[in-house]
């Protein structure tokens, strides 16, 4: 099967690989995993105090197509707001990589990846409010 | 899908003798070789094209795990695959993510006998989930076993999950391959 030029772009020079503390209050963490192949995806994101997203890092291991999904995701939420980030779906991620449909999954590995990020973010601050009172 | 058990003639399970089984897919296609239809008239001899096909891809299947598994499922009217799986749990994501990470961290320290022990600490996990899933399928295609398909289904469905771990497991022991042929 045949990359599109993006994909081995991404894949052989991901963006935003490594960790953030995953016990930092403004840093939410993402993991999520494909049953169907076998990947696994952690994406980061750090949140300043008005809600946008200062940072995110992601680490994948799977194939070409996952590596890349996360990759561009991780480039497209930096500097938006939580909110912004969150309307991100993977069929623009599909588009932007001209993924086969074999590779969909890929993709919405990546969405489910920053969702969940957002999740433990949100989930994180509202504990933290809750310590607060 | 064609029943590769059927074209190996043999019962439908999933603990399976390789080594008898690698027989059998000898035995198929010698007597479907080509050379032993060099007389043969041409139908005959595409019909014996056909079948060796199958033979392999039969053969393909049954050899691996996953395939196999798949296959005992969608026998059994069990639908895996894309959007019909659960999500894993994070914690064995967790688990998984911090083995990946260990095993590129013995990758790129060349230890090889790290990258070894990862390797036999996974076969030895993938072999209990073979293990699970064996006995799940025995009981559903046991002769005696549950009434009617539908409930076999229902207790198959529960078994499901193991196959995506046994996909995760399988994609590690790949990646233990494939360090190890870099290495050699």
């Amino acid at each position: 099967m045949a990359y599109s030029e993006k994909v081995i772009e991404h894949a052989e020079n991901p963006r935003n690989v490594g960790t953030l503390d995953k016990n930092d209050p403004n840093v939410g963490t993402g993991l999520v995993g494909a049953p169907a192949c076998g990947d696994v995806m952690r994406l980061q994101i750090r949140v300043s105090d008005d809600g946008v997203i200062q940072d995110a890092k992601f680490k994948t291991f799977g194939c070409g197509s996952a590596i890349a999904s996360s990759s561009l995701a991780t480039e497209w939420i930096k500097g938006k707001k939580v909110e912004e980030a969150e309307a991100i779906r993977n069929v623009d991620i599909v588009n932007e990589l001209n993924l086969p449909p074999v590779k969909i999954h890929c993709s919405v590995l990546a969405e489910d990846a920053i969702k969940s990020a957002i999740a433990d973010y949100r989930a994180k601050q509202t504990a933290k409010r809750g310590a607060a009172e | 899908m064609n029943d590769p058990f059927k074209i190996f003639g043999v019962a439908r399970r999933f603990d399976i003798d390789l080594v008898e089984f690698a027989k059998i897919h000898r035995v198929l296609s010698r007597a479907l070789h080509p050379d032993k239809y060099a007389q043969a008239g041409a139908s005959e001899r595409r019909a014996a094209l056909e079948k060796a096909a199958s033979v392999n891809e039969a053969w393909r299947v049954l050899r691996s795990p996953v395939r196999r598994a798949e296959a005992l499922f969608a026998l059994a009217g069990v639908a895996v695959g894309e959007n019909h799986e659960p999500k894993p749990g994070v914690e064995f994501l967790m688990e998984m993510l911090e083995e990946r990470e260990a095993l590129a961290e013995a990758r790129a320290a060349k230890d090889l006998a790290k990258v070894r022990a990862l390797g036999s600490a996974m076969a030895a996990r993938l072999a209990e989930t073979e293990a699970k899933l064996a006995s799940g399928f025995a009981k559903s295609f046991a002769p005696t076993g549950p009434t009617g398909p539908e409930p076999a289904a229902a207790e198959l469905a529960m078994v499901v999950p193991f196959l995506g771990q046994l996909r995760f497991y399988t994609r590690f022991l790949d990646e233990v391959s494939l360090i190890e042929e870099e290495n050699d």
